[in-house]
């Protein structure tokens, strides 16, 4: 199967006919395949190593205009991109490409907001490497992908904000109605931006004190900056999106109190807020915390400005972060920024299993971090004031796969020995909230206490409430988050077109 | 943003907060609090509910002053706005009703229990109060709370020394005057809600102690809360606030309420403009 049949008919026929356009025939003429191709990818420009483990400003700088602009020579425009089968929002990747390569950067961004509403934080915290730079056809050519993420990032940060209200025109039935959408993290976000061009009044609701999920509370600043975040929101709000903050669906008001108050849909994004805990002894010593509070702390409550802002958090010499994924490399990396002279994340499986990004793992590499793997706590100890001292670690080895496909760890026994710790956070992962999903009677959720959805719709067992994101996926990432949400909007306006 | 009505000191170091929060108004029940976020740059901190008002969409809290957050609290006028008011948050308390409930409030406890004295009232229990203060000038709100009690106590910790009152005497006496009491609630400081339940576990009158352990959101997403019952782990925000008083693991909470004393002091220092103290070169 070719890659363009991948995509819907629909999509993939757009994809041809941009292809086919003058413009494009007459950039693919400049310079020849074999030029391109001996161009090498460029590097993102970074914040040295030295000068950025002491502070919580952004490590990536983000390319010039000029690098840019190389960067996109380097792009082939071939006529099977695999790239856009890569993308859970399918973005025309290389029609946006393509514009930087002529200077129509303003092009460039129309083109992405198409069908990415958060490009500024996609390329920033997507997992390119897995999804379109795995799939361009570089790799193939054994050269290094296009750096579709640096790209995307570049374009979003280049423009303060362009108004695309135009691009969704209101139809005649969805006018009037109201949608309410539980939570902004991602997810939500999407779904309200989506719904807002269809002509909803949308209600986004956040339980916190500020608007934004997982990208508010848990991504660190050093990897999004607030200043983005915070002009991604707004152009959201920009659309007619309301975002009422500290308002906790499910305590400040029932979902039935919101039909009632003529809401005719739900998208509930309520993300995967129940930090999960390894269950062994020690667990609740002081010093001992879940990677959500940690982060919690410092990204959402500023205690890195601690006392400037109210919110402590523990400064430590050192410090084990458990986990392996991008929550882990998050908080160990936030340790160090917060003075901590060693930090190390210990690691059940190997380093080929680590689902973190790439590029947070070399950058955790870079600002020093130790890595432990095949190792797991199997106490925490304390001392007589019920402090965290060390922690006592077990070796493991590789045993077949589990039902997750990759390698179960089996503990070696004998193996257990101490190290010592004056912190540590378990960042094992966090399963979808319970506040609000477990009070719907007769809402279907899965094992994990995951709402259950019919992925051709997002649709709940519930009529008229829709899920999306971590509260479905468990955790997972943005982008797939915000796919979540785009699908969901188009289909709360199928549904409510029907009524 | 939240806008004052009223914030006035109730007796010393307690003050009376009431704040426009519609929606928490609407919803609130007996026994739950809300996470209050005094400024801009201000903590997450969850208080009782002191009463509700849907009509007039007000809530009203009772704080002590003690850290930062809660002197910045102090200090707003009426007029002012709090940064944020989330809630109403936990579980209220459990109405049967044909009960005998002992309610003990020592400190800001008597204002968070006024209004699970009048559900359990209303509900035709009867409720039997107590009142734990240094002495009379610290007792407030004794009217209102007479109107929903079937009895009313005060114990001045001032007396325990004079006369030998005790809280073990006072809970006897009200054990020998209502041998069907069934159930004692607890709100107010640290040291009342364990000296209560060790003096309620010999009889095994079911404890329920309201807990006020550290916390940052508050709706269950972080762990900061989390305490042992049993044995087993609970998050204080969505499984409690209320505890068993009698499987309580008392010291880890007592350690983990102190989690943070040094940086306290630091903030405490800083708010105040003092200078703060060097630690000695190691």
């Amino acid at each position: 199967m070719s890659k363009l049949e991948r995509l819907e008919p629909e999509l993939a026929q757009r994809l041809i006919q941009e292809r086919e356009k003058d413009w494009r025939k007459a950039l693919r003429r400049d310079l020849s395949v074999q030029q391109r191709l001996a161009i090498p990818r460029h590097k993102m420009p970074e914040q040295p190593v030295s000068q950025r483990i002491k502070n919580f400003l952004e490590v990536n700088l983000g390319y010039t205009l000029e690098l840019a602009r190389a960067e996109a020579q380097r792009c082939l425009d071939c006529g099977q991109p695999g790239c856009v089968a890569g993308c859970p929002v399918a973005i025309d990747i290389p029609t946006f490409i393509k514009h930087i390569e002529a200077g129509e950067l303003d092009r460039a961004l129309l083109k992405i907001r198409e069908t990415n509403g958060l490009p500024a934080i996609c390329g920033r915290v997507c997992p390119q490497e897995v999804q379109c730079e795995k799939n361009c056809n570089l790799v193939r050519a054994g050269k290094e992908p296009v750096a579709i993420g640096h790209l995307e990032r570049f374009v979003a940060d280049y423009f303060s904000r362009l108004s695309d209200k135009t691009s969704f025109p209101a139809t005649e039935c969805s006018a009037g109605k109201k949608v309410a959408v539980v939570g902004s993290g991602p997810a939500g976000l999407t779904a309200a931006a989506d719904l807002a061009r269809l002509g909803y009044h949308v209600t986004v609701f956040e339980a916190l004190h500020l608007p934004g999920g997982v990208l508010a509370y848990g991504i660190p600043e050093f990897r999004l900056p607030r200043t983005i975040l915070n002009s991604e929101i707004n152009f959201i709000k920009s659309l007619g999106v309301e975002i009422k903050t500290n308002f906790i669906v499910g305590r400040t008001a029932t979902l039935e109190d919101l039909k009632e108050a003529g809401f005719r849909a739900f998208f509930l994004g309520t993300g995967a807020g129940l930090p999960a805990f390894m269950g062994v002894p020690g667990e609740n010593l002081l010093g001992v915390f879940s990677a959500n509070e940690y982060l919690t702390r410092v990204n959402l409550m500023k205690s890195f400005r601690f006392p400037e802002y109210d919110t402590p958090v523990l400064a430590a010499r050192k410090v084990a972060v458990i986990g392996g994924g991008n929550v882990a490399m998050d908080a160990v990396r936030t340790a160090l920024r917060l003075g901590a002279r060693e930090a190390t994340i210990y690691y059940r499986r190997s380093r080929a299993e680590m689902p973190a990004r790439v590029e947070e793992v070399k950058h955790a590499e870079e600002e020093g971090v130790i890595f432990n793997f095949l190792t797991v706590p199997v106490r925490f100890l304390g001392d007589s004031q019920g402090r965290l001292r060390g922690l006592l670690l077990q070796k493991l080895t590789l045993g077949p796969p589990d039902s997750s496909g990759r390698p179960r760890p089996v503990p070696v026994p004998g193996s257990e020995y101490e190290v010592e710790a004056d912190l540590a956070v378990v960042a094992i992962g966090q399963s979808p909230n319970p506040l609000l999903i477990k009070q719907l009677p007769g809402l279907k959720l899965g094992r994990w206490g995951n709402v259950e959805v019919d992925w051709e719709n997002m649709g709940t067992s519930l009529p008229g409430i829709f899920a999306g994101g971590d509260a479905v996926r468990g955790g997972a990432t943005v982008i797939l988050a915000m796919g979540d949400g785009r699908k969901a909007a188009r289909h709360i306006d199928i549904f409510l077109r029907k009524c | 943003m939240n806008r004052i009505v009223k914030n006035q000191r109730l007796v010393p170091n307690l003050y009376h907060l009431v704040v426009e929060a519609p929606e928490v108004a609407r919803s609130a029940r007996p026994g739950q609090f809300v996470m209050v976020i005094p400024d801009e740059k201000g903590e997450r901190i969850p208080l009782n509910l002191a009463d509700f008002d849907k009509d007039k969409g007000t809530i009203e809290l009772v704080y002590l002053v003690v850290g930062v957050s809660t002197r910045k609290l102090s200090r707003l006028k009426p007029g002012a706005f709090l940064a944020g008011v989330a809630g109403p948050l936990g579980h209220p308390v459990e109405v049967s009703g044909q009960e005998t409930v002992l309610l003990v409030g020592g400190c800001f406890g008597p204002a968070g229990l006024y209004p699970v004295a009048r559900a359990l009232k209303l509900a035709g229990n009867k409720v039997i109060f107590l009142t734990e203060a240094k002495d009379r000038a610290y007792v407030y709100w004794e009217d209102k709370i007479k109107a929903v009690a079937d009895q009313y106590l005060n114990l001045f910790r001032r007396d325990c020394f004079d006369s030998g009152k005790t809280l073990e005497t006072a809970l006897n006496r009200i054990k020998e005057k209502n041998p069907e009491l069934s159930r004692v609630l607890v709100i107010g400081c640290d040291y009342l809600l364990h000296k209560i339940s060790s003096l309620t576990a010999a009889s095994g009158i079911k404890t329920g102690v309201y807990l006020t352990p550290i916390m940052v959101d508050g709706t269950g997403m972080c762990g900061a809360c989390r305490v042992t019952v049993s044995g087993k782990t609970y998050f204080a925000c969505v499984d409690g606030p209320v505890f068993d008083g009698h499987s309580l693991d008392w010291a880890e909470y007592f350690a983990r309420r102190r989690a943070f004393l040094p940086q306290e002091q630091l903030a405490l220092s800083h708010l105040e403009n003092l200078p703060v103290e060097q630690k000695k070169n190691e």
